[in-house]
């Protein structure tokens, strides 16, 4: 996973770098409520540039699908 | 955000302060939409806004007209929650032995028109803003009141709860990209004042307020404009009030 994102998921939950993870989901992390969520997105968006649909936001609740996301929207996000 | 084109609906917007807001709203360009219960006094402006009856109490009929605006315009990007009711009555009315306690039923109607509605409007405006991921403005109108004031409790308590709700929407909605913020008249030279308040009591007030003078609709609808317009205000409780709480 690109460090980019890595970097978002890292700040947004408080998580230590190795501990994100394409497995990693919104049930494995104890504050990715919806508050928290809404940050993520946020952070997304500033970082690369794009806006996210609101059906897109729902979908987003693991690592292995903001990635899925990200791809479909056309972002590079390398290996 | 800009005035000038924006999609701004105002509730109680067809009288009195209301009606200050959406006049001088629409004069600096934006385009304004009027909600207020009173049909009377909505069919005496409908030719100078786009007019909406509603009750903004009732959830259902907030939706409808939600989704009519938005059908029209294709966003709502100010909210200005205004509609409410001045409600007076003492805790303990020692004139009226029997019954001298507050009317329970009438502090739940001053609750429910007076806060319940701004949370009513705000959620269904607010969800067509996150819905189109459109920024947007909520300003609610809230009250000297809020700070507590003898002889309404009810309507003090509304406006405490407007304030609350109006400080935790600024800290949930901001990362949205949603401001809330409140303006808090003092009192203001509108016929609901002079209704509310006998001579003697006007006369105190402005004995109080170091400016010596009510304040006039107008000026409430300028900090309206100023909190729309600043995209660095979020969470501010505006006092309007010639410096009657300080």
């Amino acid at each position: 996973m690109i460090d980019r994102l890595t970097d978002v998921l890292s700040e947004v939950f408080g998580l230590r770098k190795d501990q994100v993870t394409s497995e990693l989901t919104q049930n494995d992390v104890g504050n990715w409520d919806s508050l928290k969520q809404m940050d993520l997105i946020t952070s997304i968006e500033r970082e690369f540039e794009i806006t996210l649909e609101i059906q897109e936001i729902i979908r987003m609740n693991s690592v292995a699908n903001i990635i899925g996301v990200l791809q479909e929207k056309g972002v590079n996000i390398g290996a | 955000m800009e005035l000038e084109n924006s999609v701004v609906l105002v509730t109680g917007g067809a009288k009195g302060l209301g009606l200050a807001i959406s006049t001088y709203l629409q004069e600096l360009g934006s385009q304004v939409v009027v909600v207020d219960v009173d049909s009377e006094a909505l069919a005496s402006v409908s030719k100078t806004f786009d007019c909406h009856l509603l009750n903004v109490t009732d959830p259902d009929n907030v939706k409808v007209v939600v989704k009519e605006v938005i059908k029209k315009y294709a966003r709502i990007d100010v909210l200005v929650n205004n509609a409410g009711v001045i409600f007076s009555e003492p805790m303990v009315n020692i004139m009226s032995p029997s019954n001298i306690m507050h009317d329970y039923s009438r502090f739940r109607d001053s609750i429910v028109v007076n806060m319940d509605s701004v949370f009513i409007m705000t959620s269904a405006v607010v969800e067509q803003m996150v819905m189109s991921r459109g920024k947007g403005i909520i300003i609610n109108i809230s009250s000297i009141s809020a700070c507590g004031n003898e002889g309404q409790t009810a309507y003090s308590a509304a406006k405490a709860g407007v304030n609350a709700m109006t400080i935790s929407w600024s800290k949930e909605l901001a990362r949205l990209g949603i401001r809330c913020n409140a303006v808090a008249p003092g009192f203001i030279s509108t016929d609901s004042t002079q209704a509310a308040l006998n001579e003697n009591i006007l006369t105190h007030i402005k004995n109080s307020t170091p400016l010596r003078r009510l304040g006039e609709t107008q000026e409430v609808a300028q900090a309206v404009g100023s909190l729309i317009t600043n995209d660095f205000m979020n969470g501010v409780i505006l006092n309007v009030n010639g410096g009657l709480t300080i």
